[in-house]
């Protein structure tokens, strides 16, 4: 068993596009007509061609592209950001400066790719050989490099110092001139790709996501698999982006009165003021719900079923329509998606016998289709068994009562009756300070409430069961 | 000796490997040429065969249970080794495929990157092939012709990775390497000096003068003044006396 060092990295398998572009632009830079212009390095003795200063690269890319001055000087920083021309005078100065400060250009071999992200191994092999050749003098965050590598791939290090040993071999079999060109480009690599601390990182590849496990086999299933991926793809349904922003603007208009920190709270907010009076005017057993909350209602049937006083008010209403049973079927759904796993084949045989047994109590108007798929689900009861019910009936209830809801004289009378709370007047003094006393702890109040609610729903029930029996 | 042998074989591959690398980066830039791609496809086969051979040789003393718990662990250390080296094989063949769809040799326009390097690679790909020159024969478009067998040759590569992962199961973690931090420096006195001055240029001294070299002209010109600041020394001596 071996580590796989690529494909742990979840590799993409195309480059990035604006590395490709980069690339065609590097390319069109070598064209002896067009391109760039080069000239001769000199060293004390040795003559090393193709070099160019930074002016040149600025000048031939507002030549080539027509763009302003900092449009090219953007240009170029990002080349040499990307290592795809390094600078010999300062190499670890990765910009482009530009007058005479000479530059040349990386072989392709190590071009910035994110197929081939640079590897541990390499980099360690990279160290040993630096580590040879400065006979043990590397730089403070080298060394601790080299020391956390040999930690982590320990197991590979004799391949490391055997690899590091032929590679240099193998470089001295060049000329000089190569091999001064081998060590910069070598250099300037791991400069990009292993900034010393400190500088930018270039190339910020976000933390590593290691999900994919294991070798994918590029046989005929997965290629059929991709196939049909990308083909349900394209079918998906797409909204123009002026339409969705549209219906954007229109949610953020609509929900701005009530967000407390964009329109501030009535009557002020607890947080500044630690008046606790916001908070206890919208708790969720309040007798008269502020205006706000009841206008919220009206915005869409999700509001109000989310809110439980809007809850209540609407089974009120609906227990005068005669089709409460609707209301009480889907939250008692909502309670087997979201209840304990354990106890949902009990709760589904429950919600059977109360409303979708041929003379149930509470029968509940489900077309046949549905029901006999839940019904076939009955047979392995699980947390969405009762999805395509509960849909229907919440369908139902937003087509045809909650309209008539909006409509009707009792929330009307709701609205009217609902509180508008007054803005505290802020202080004189507004530094007094004011007594602090110490909240009841917040688990004590959930479990007053829960327990409140559970006698609450249970009474309802028996009171609605009841009803029922008379009629 | 088994050990030895294997050694022996897996010293081969990683001298090859390292040439095969040596020969991959100069791909696409201006010491790409024909001669080149023969000696990539030349190296690449030669690793091919040396991978088989230290992969049968192993995997055989791998599989073979009567041996002692000492061997047993060396034999994997080899084995970890073999299979670091076969892997890095493997990119570098992926790379060079890719880099040299990229950059064909035989079109009117050719875009070599021009990086400076202008020599040959003969010496390189003779240390390889372990011949004193290499003998070019090939036909004029290899370039296109090799990556197909490229292809093949990395599909069979993948392949034999694939078997071995499965054939043998060596837990990496369980292999302790024989060398400690900085082993590297004991032995390569060689390697190390000639090249120590030249390199120098590309590191953090920004001058681009020789280091070495520097160090002597010093040397020289301290002792030129002091021979002059002598010699004017004992003419005012004369002068002052006579």
């Amino acid at each position: 068993m071996t580590i796989k060092t690529l494909s742990q990295h979840g590799v993409q398998r195309q480059q990035m596009p604006c590395l490709t572009k980069m690339e065609r632009m590097i390319i069109s830079m070598q064209d002896p007509d067009m391109g760039i212009k080069l000239r001769n390095q000199r060293l004390l003795i040795t003559v090393i061609p193709h070099a160019m200063t930074g002016a040149d690269i600025f000048e031939w890319l507002i030549k080539k592209f027509s763009i302003s001055d900092e449009e090219a000087l953007h240009i170029g920083q990002i080349f040499v950001k990307y290592g795809y021309i390094y600078p010999l005078k300062e190499p670890r100065n990765l910009i482009l400066k530009v007058d005479n400060s000479p530059y040349r250009f990386q072989t392709p071999y190590y071009w910035m790719s994110t197929r081939w992200p640079a590897s541990e191994l390499d980099y360690a092999i990279y160290l040993a050989k630096k580590n040879i050749r400065k006979q043990g003098e590397l730089i403070e965050y080298e060394k601790e490099c080299y020391n956390a590598l040999h930690k982590r791939i320990n197991h590979t290090w004799d391949f490391v110092v055997m690899q590091a040993r032929e590679q240099l071999r193998a470089s001295k079999q060049r000329r000089k001139a190569d091999r001064i060109v081998l060590e910069c480009q070598e250099q300037a690599y791991w400069l990009v790709n292993r900034p010393p601390p400190g500088t930018l990182d270039n190339i910020d590849h976000g933390p590593e996501r290691r999900t994919t496990n294991t070798r994918v086999q590029l046989n005929a299933d997965f290629y059929k698999k991709e196939i049909e991926h990308n083909r349900i793809s394209l079918a998906r349904n797409r909204v123009k982006s002026s339409i969705c922003l549209e219906s954007y603007v229109k949610y953020c208009e609509q929900y701005q009165p009530h967000d407390p920190i964009m329109q501030g709270c009535l009557p002020s907010n607890p947080w500044i003021t630690d008046d606790i009076m916001f908070w206890n005017m919208n708790c969720e057993t309040v007798s008269v719900p502020t205006k706000l909350r009841v206008e919220r209602w009206s915005f869409s049937f999700m509001e109000l079923l989310s809110d439980p006083v809007g809850r209540k008010e609407f089974l009120t209403y609906l227990e005068k329509e005669f089709s409460a049973e609707n209301l009480c079927f889907w939250q008692a759904c909502e309670d087997v998606r979201h209840g304990e796993t354990s106890k949902i084949p009990g709760k589904v045989d429950e919600v059977y016998k109360q409303f979708l047994a041929p003379g149930a109590s509470r029968w509940v108007n489900i077309d046949s289709k549905t029901m006999e798929k839940t019904l076939e689900g009955f047979k392995r009861p699980h947390r969405f068994v009762l999805d395509d019910a509960q849909m229907h009936i919440y369908f139902l209830m937003k087509k045809d009562s909650y309209p008539r809801y909006l409509k009707s004289d009792l929330y009307k009378n709701l609205l009217a009756r609902a509180v508008v709370p007054q803005e505290t007047k802020k202080s004189v003094l507004p530094f007094i300070h004011r007594q602090r006393h110490s909240s009841p702890s917040p688990a004590l109040a959930t479990q007053a409430a829960e327990d409140d609610g559970k006698t609450k729903n249970s009474n309802s029930f028996k009171s609605n069961s009841g009803t029922a029996s008379r009629l | 000796m088994g050990k030895d042998e294997c050694k022996t074989m897996l010293d081969a591959l990683n001298k090859v490997t390292a040439c095969y690398r040596h020969l991959v980066i100069a791909l696409g830039s201006t010491s790409d040429s024909q001669n080149l791609r023969e000696e990539l496809k030349k190296t690449r086969t030669k690793a091919q065969e040396l991978a088989v051979a230290n992969r049968t040789k192993l995997t055989s003393l791998l599989k073979d249970k009567g041996i002692s718990k000492d061997d047993r662990a060396e034999y994997e250390r080899l084995w970890v080794l073999f299979t670091s080296s076969v892997e890095l094989l493997e990119v570098d063949m992926k790379r060079s495929l890719e880099i040299g769809q990229d950059f064909p040799l035989k079109v009117p326009r050719r875009h070599l990157i021009q990086t400076g390097m202008t020599g040959s690679t003969t010496t390189v790909a003779a240390r390889a092939m372990s011949v004193q020159n290499m003998k070019y024969e090939a036909d004029a478009n290899i370039d296109t012709v090799d990556l197909k067998e490229l292809e093949t040759e990395i599909a069979q590569v993948d392949q034999m990775m694939e078997e071995m992962e499965l054939k043998v199961q060596v837990a990496p973690w369980t292999v302790e390497a024989k060398q400690e931090a900085g082993a590297e420096l004991k032995s390569t006195v060689s390697v190390g000096n000639s090249s120590v001055g030249i390199i120098s240029i590309c590191e953090e001294e920004p001058k681009e003068t020789v280091e070495g070299e520097t160090g002597l002209m010093k040397v020289f010109a301290g002792v030129i003044f002091t021979a002059v600041l002598l010699i004017a020394g004992i003419l005012g001596y004369l002068v002052i006396n006579l």
